[in-house]
């Protein structure tokens, strides 16, 4: 890498049900970052945008109207979308440019805005993110989809709905500390078991929220961070994975390889293993994803994390706390925004802005983020800087 | 002329096109590469394995063992005409390849055990690839 990479401010909407336009959305988050990277927008060299379904709220190309709005007209920008990895495939594209020396200070931004169109069309517009040919035109909803998986693995490693209904619980624990969360309240494994049936064996509590919301970090090079005085994070891996786009074309269903290949990347270019991490943010948009994605991640050998969840391994308190924010499952999954949202979490948590939420004594932490079912992700992972 | 479109002008129809008159004759469509023997989708442009793109097509018998499957309360547009089903993963009989199908009529999991045997019964203009239990 030409540059070092690092995040030097961050900002986030709240996550939910939102009534203010997408672009008021994105530019909240937007001042919020810059605000906190204490630059202005004239420091931006360029916006890069993650989002999916802005056509829903009437707005696609939106990095000329969120930068006018900024009051920087003439910063080049672009979006970027690949389902619910908008976001870290974006990052991933941001980081690339500050490493090469294109840019020496980007503005990306998140954003979703997708209640507004009900439960039944926001299943359909998700469908499209699926192989629709084989999957969501064959009536495959995106629940259903991680129902099938979920079945796959519940059958080939003995696990249990119970075990399933842990990592919820464990990420409402969480959520309620997060002011920005979506779904802020405690639930127990009863709850979860009695809630509703989505997509059998998933039921509603197995599932994120469609949310709406936005989140922007500031990318910049180490050198520019150093000038800034400020405090910052240092991004010292990155990977990008592909799966193939059905769920039918896989060898195995219940592992998702494109998580693999990211997460060995980014290992790699930071030089460490997974024991090194010390809290990671990952793609829980069903429960059972979060079990797949901890043990495609390295953090857990196939077909052991549910029992770890289960026996709190994955608590904020335990070896290896996963999702302190909420994950998707509290927090929400405004899908252009999600990836993003989990770098917001990790800034904060190393630059000492948690709160409650805290991890105490995280050097290094992960973030994890897909598109559909896997077809695509990437993976980050982030140093403290003193 | 551009490869695609001699392959789709030679064959009349594109490859899902093909796909879908065949399911409508309760059938599935395969390719076998030329060079290597892999069986793959029809839908697949080059030979996973060796990355020809020459294939012999013909149909198969559209049945295979449910893999995995589920149930949904909420599906998307155009399936609320149908009624309970499963949406299936089925390993294709005598194929390396899976592939999936919309299966009406499944309430629960009782319906349908993993490893049920189920074929291709139909192509329906919404709701896709339609299967039966055998």
């Amino acid at each position: 890498m030409a540059n070092n990479v690092c995040v030097l401010g961050s900002g986030s909407t709240k996550y939910g049900r939102l009534n203010e336009s997408i672009i008021d959305i994105a530019l909240n988050a937007s001042a919020d970052a810059i605000d906190s990277a204490g630059i202005t927008p004239k420091d931006i060299k360029a916006c890069y945008i993650s989002n999916v379904f802005g056509v829903s709220d009437k707005q696609v190309h939106m990095a000329p109207v969120i930068m006018s709005n900024l009051g920087v007209p003439f910063v080049p920008g672009l979006t970027i979308e690949s389902a619910c990895g908008s976001g870290s495939v974006m990052f991933r594209e941001a980081f690339a440019n500050i490493a090469a020396g294109f840019y020496d200070c980007i503005l990306g931004v998140g954003v979703e805005k997708i209640t507004q169109t009900g439960t039944l069309q926001s299943t359909t517009l998700f469908s499209y993110c699926s192989d629709f040919f084989y999957e969501g035109g064959n009536g495959a909803s995106f629940p259903g989809l991680f129902a099938s998986i979920a079945r796959s693995y519940l059958t080939k490693y003995k696990a249990t709905e119970e075990d399933l209904a842990c990592v919820a619980v464990k990420n409402h624990e969480n959520g309620i500390l997060n002011p920005k969360a979506h779904v802020r309240k405690k639930i127990t494994i009863e709850d979860v078991l009695n809630s509703p049936v989505v997509a059998s064996p998933l039921k509603l509590y197995d599932c994120c929220p469609f949310s709406d919301g936005a989140s922007a970090v500031i990318l910049c090079s180490e050198d520019f961070a150093i000038r800034s005085g400020r405090p910052y994070v240092q991004v010292v891996g990155s990977g990008r994975g592909a799966s193939p786009a059905a769920v039918h074309a896989r060898e195995d269903i219940t592992t998702i390889p494109s998580t693999k290949a990211a997460a060995n990347q980014a290992y790699k270019m930071a030089g460490i293993t997974p024991k090194d991490i010390d809290f990671a943010e990952v793609h829980d948009c069903f429960t059972i994803a979060e079990i797949i994605d901890i043990e495609d991640l390295g953090f857990f050998e196939k077909g052991t994390a549910a029992r770890a969840v289960a026996e709190g391994v994955t608590a904020r308190s335990g070896e290896i706390p996963i999702n302190p924010s909420g994950g998707l499952k509290s927090k929400g999954h405004p899908i252009g925004a999600t990836g993003i949202g989990q770098v917001v979490e990790v800034f904060e948590q190393l630059t000492g802005k948690a709160g409650e939420r805290t991890i105490k004594d995280a050097e290094l932490a992960l973030t994890h983020n897909f598109g559909a079912t896997g077809a695509s992700a990437a993976v980050h992972i982030f140093k403290r800087v003193e | 002329m551009d490869p695609p479109q001699a392959r789709q002008e030679q064959q009349g129809r594109n490859p899902r096109e093909m796909f879908i008159v065949a399911a409508r004759r309760h059938r599935l469509l395969s390719n076998k590469c030329s060079r290597c023997g892999h069986l793959m989708l029809p839908t697949i442009y080059y030979c996973e394995k060796c990355f020809n793109r020459k294939f012999e097509s013909f149909e198969i018998e559209g049945t295979g063992k449910v893999v995995t499957y589920t149930i949904q309360a909420v599906s998307p547009e155009g399936f609320e005409d149908i009624g309970s089903y499963a949406w299936v993963v089925f390993a294709v009989d005598g194929t390396n390849f899976s592939v999936s199908g919309c299966l009406p009529g499944i309430r629960s999991s009782s319906d349908l055990p993993i490893g049920s045997r189920i074929k291709v019964s139909d192509y329906h203009p919404k709701h896709g690839l339609i299967l039966q239990k055998v």
